[in-house]
């Protein structure tokens, strides 16, 4: 039953108001609440930009992402090492599930040919979704097509990644505004790297699993896993 | 390819601190002349005798290296657009007159920059125009009133 079915439950049949009530107030549904009786919050704090004098008044460069943080206390050195073995298994054997839907795709084999030799990065195409880490979707996402990558992508293992190959698969690129095409597949999966091009050089594309490589190292496992 | 002999005959050539150098760093035992070094301080080697596309390459400063560490000429070098490195003149297949014609550019000269993602120098695009998109934010009267 979805929630808002439950509210109304809640509100219509008297039986289970009893039952249901302490549900209501002790903050499962407080959302609902939140919107039927609260005043409207002013529009700045809802706003995700606004002018540099609304935003954050820390200057940008004096908060350190949390990949540039540095390691601090007896644990953290410990985790960190845990992290770094685990980010080495995974950037050297890293297998992609190919969605290759267009020319992008012919760029990325080339990637696997002895030229740019992806075996020696570890990297082997693989046929199966539950076999693969990284999704590398090389190419023009149709509608058609979207409901496949996104039940393929549901079907790969955590931890998963996706490359999106090419500006058809970044923003939809020179079909964006055909009818038929989504504009840009980080509208159906979260995308890690964006490689740009059209179609992008194999060099492009290795550049960008490079990338990925980088921000597999930077990755915290279980540093975030401690700290929670 | 690496054979225990060449693997032995680099090791010799290069010395044991090289060795352990170049395996932490590119995974393999090279031994060819220095060819020059850009102003970050990378370093850029040759060997000929090498297999075909594996006879230039590059000994980063930084540990943590990609390919937008090195100039741009010495990435041409690299890439084997360039016969020479860009240090000799163009006569000798380099590009040491193009480099200094174009050093005041950005791309090249001293406005060069590495690639800047996942750090606060990455670029971030924005929008100038007006967003399509207006938030709605529901209000509702509270019941029986």
């Amino acid at each position: 039953m979805s929630l808002a079915r439950l509210a109304t439950t809640a509100l219509t049949a008297a039986p289970a108001t009893s039952i249901l009530l302490p549900a209501l107030t002790t903050g499962t549904l407080t959302h609902i609440r939140h919107i039927s009786t609260s005043p409207r919050p002013p529009a700045s704090a809802l706003a995700p930009t606004g002018t540099p004098a609304q935003r954050s008044p820390l200057p940008r460069a004096s908060v350190p992402l949390p990949s540039q943080e540095p390691t601090k206390g007896v644990v953290q050195y410990a985790l960190t090492t845990l992290d770094q073995m685990a980010n080495w298994a995974r950037q050297s054997s890293l297998w992609p599930m190919t969605f290759g839907l267009a020319c992008c795709a012919v760029e990325m084999m080339h990637l696997s040919t002895p030229r740019y030799d992806q075996d020696r990065l570890g990297i082997i195409f693989r046929a199966s979704p539950r076999q693969s880490d990284v999704m590398i979707v090389a190419g023009t996402l149709t509608n058609k097509m979207a409901p496949a990558l996104r039940q393929v992508y549901d079907q790969m293992p955590e931890p998963r990644w996706v490359i999106s190959m090419g500006s058809c698969a970044n923003g939809g690129g020179y079909y964006h505004y055909s009818y038929s095409v989504v504009r840009g597949c980080d509208r159906i999966v979260p995308v890690d790297v964006y490689v740009p091009g059209c179609p992008p050089t194999s060099e492009a594309l290795m550049y960008g699993i490079f990338m990925l490589q980088r921000k597999m190292r930077q990755t915290k496992i279980t540093r975030m896993w401690y700290r929670r | 390819m690496s054979t225990p002999t060449r693997t032995l005959k680099n090791l010799w050539k290069i010395g044991l601190r090289e060795y352990i150098h170049q395996m932490w760093r590119i995974g393999d035992t090279k031994a060819g002349t220095l060819v020059g070094t850009d102003r970050f301080g990378n370093r850029f080697y040759e060997n000929t005798t090498e297999l075909p596309l594996r006879t230039r390459w590059v000994d980063y400063v930084k540990f943590d290296f990609d390919a937008s560490q090195m100039e741009p000429g010495w990435h041409a070098w690299m890439a084997y657009n360039q016969d020479a490195a860009p240090t000799a003149s163009v006569k000798q297949g380099g590009m040491k007159e193009i480099s200094e014609e174009h050093f005041g550019r950005e791309w090249i000269g001293e406005g060069m920059k590495p690639n800047m993602t996942m750090t606060r120098g990455a670029y971030r695009p924005y929008n100038t125009t007006v967003p399509k998109i207006e938030t709605w934010l529901p209000e509702t009267k509270a019941r029986g009133q």
